[in-house]
């Protein structure tokens, strides 16, 4: 039994104590910035930053809106970035937490495929070529506490717990919220764990906000080792 | 081959045969499932209130068990009435008001007209403040009013409060200023 994020954008007031209780957490340090005329800010997700609440202004309807997104890794349910590695020492799915976890081994893998692979654009390497994302706080799930970011967050915007509670909550969220919001909707809920109700196109949000559509070119070698992948996994259990 | 990066997240014909032959009795368990010890497992567990606003949210302090008693971490406190364990920005960054390399560790003095701040010894500062509130003090200190009433009172002075005081330290720092005969005592209470 897996875990899952319930990320309601229509509750989130982009405060980004979810971005500071993640630094707070693991650790990690700030980062020199620039004012680019937008809060939205360190401007990316980067090997020290897993988490960044996107802020968009878009008019819709004739109104100005600001739409917020607090952006991170999905912990896809067949995450491509796994696959595309094919070496567990350095990309893993933990089956007890469901978290996606990248370990120091990630250094001997190719960034730009793994960067490629990611349909939410989300893994970042740092000098020496590790790299670095959201850990679902995997440390903290696994001793009965909340990734920092929900435990944090004021609005109960962020939520986290057993797969098919987040999944009946964002079902039943997502009904409420039609009745103001008729173009709401929750992305990818089928294929990720970290779902996002948002009230209008996703693309609004955030270029990345929904699985990209664009092409890229799948080796022949990837291809099987995504289709074979829990037979392999079986295998290891029997030998 | 090419596919989209939405299709191949997609792609779970595959798990759909584990699970048929999960069915035969072979289990599906564990490949990998890594228990993982929390930075706060030996720490101190100490409550505090957040000195920020006046909304008053609980905070758990974890502090090092380990001689240097340094905060480990600082978070929201979820049996707290007010906050249930929620923080916002600046309560999440509570362990930056002692971890922070870009904290002062030594009283700065800048001299009148100096352009530099200059480190000073908390001896030499104290005993200056010291020195220069008793000058101002002494010289503005008005015995008696225009009425000839006694009075008692150091016109020379205010005071302004930090707000990130609490009820007891206000209490301190007000006994501390009437001692000295102030009468303009100013503070943004919060909590």
């Amino acid at each position: 039994m897996s875990n899952s994020f319930f990320i309601d954008t229509t509750l989130c007031t982009a405060c980004r104590a979810c971005q500071v209780a993640c630094k707070q957490w693991h650790d990690l340090p700030a980062e020199i910035t620039q004012n680019r005329g937008t809060y939205e800010n360190p401007p990316d997700v980067s090997f020290n930053t897993y988490k960044v609440v996107r802020m968009r202004e878009n008019v819709i309807d004739g109104k100005l809106n600001w739409l917020f997104f607090p952006e991170q890794c999905r912990h896809c349910i067949e995450p491509p970035c796994q696959d595309i590695a094919g070496d567990e020492n350095a990309i893993y799915t933990d089956a007890k937490t469901g978290a996606v976890i990248y370990t120091a081994n990630t250094k001997y893998l190719n960034f730009e495929e793994i960067r490629e692979a990611c349909p939410y654009n989300i893994p970042r390497k740092s000098s020496d070529g590790t790299m670095a994302k959201c850990d679902m706080c995997n440390d903290r799930v696994h001793n009965g506490l909340l990734p920092a970011c929900v435990q944090t967050c004021p609005t109960g915007a962020m939520n986290f717990g057993k797969r098919e509670e987040m999944l009946d909550l964002a079902q039943k969220r997502l009904l409420e919220v039609k009745a103001k919001y008729p173009k709401a909707e929750l992305i990818d809920p089928n294929d990720v764990r970290v779902i996002y109700l948002v009230a209008y196109e996703p693309t609004l949000y955030h270029e990345f906000a929904i699985a990209s559509n664009a092409a890229f070119d799948m080796t022949r070698q990837v291809a099987l080792r995504k289709i074979f992948r829990p037979l392999k996994n079986i295998a290891s259990h029997l030998f | 081959m090419n596919v989209t990066r939405r299709e191949f997240i997609q792609i779970t014909g595959a798990t759909a045969a584990g699970l048929a032959v999960s069915g035969l009795g072979i289990g599906l368990s564990p490949v990998k499932s890594h228990a993982q010890m929390l930075k706060t497992k030996y720490a101190k567990e100490t409550s505090t209130i957040c000195c920020y606003c006046a909304v008053g949210c609980g905070a758990i302090v974890h502090t090092s068990q380990k001689g240097d008693g340094r905060v480990i971490n600082i978070e929201g406190d979820p049996d707290h009435i007010i906050n249930k364990g929620s923080l916002c920005p600046k309560g999440a960054a509570l362990s930056q008001l002692t971890e922070n390399s870009n904290r002062l560790l030594d009283p700065m003095y800048r001299a009148p007209y100096a352009k530099e701040w200059k480190p000073v010894s908390w001896e030499w500062a104290l005993s200056e403040i010291a020195k220069r509130i008793q000058e101002t003090r002494d010289s503005s200190f008005q015995h008696k009013n225009e009425k000839k009433q006694i009075v008692n009172r150091a016109m020379g002075i205010a005071s302004v409060g930090s707000a990130a005081m609490d009820n007891e330290e206000c209490w301190i720092y007000q006994a501390l200023m009437r001692a000295l005969g102030l009468v303009y005592i100013e503070h943004q209470a919060r909590i």
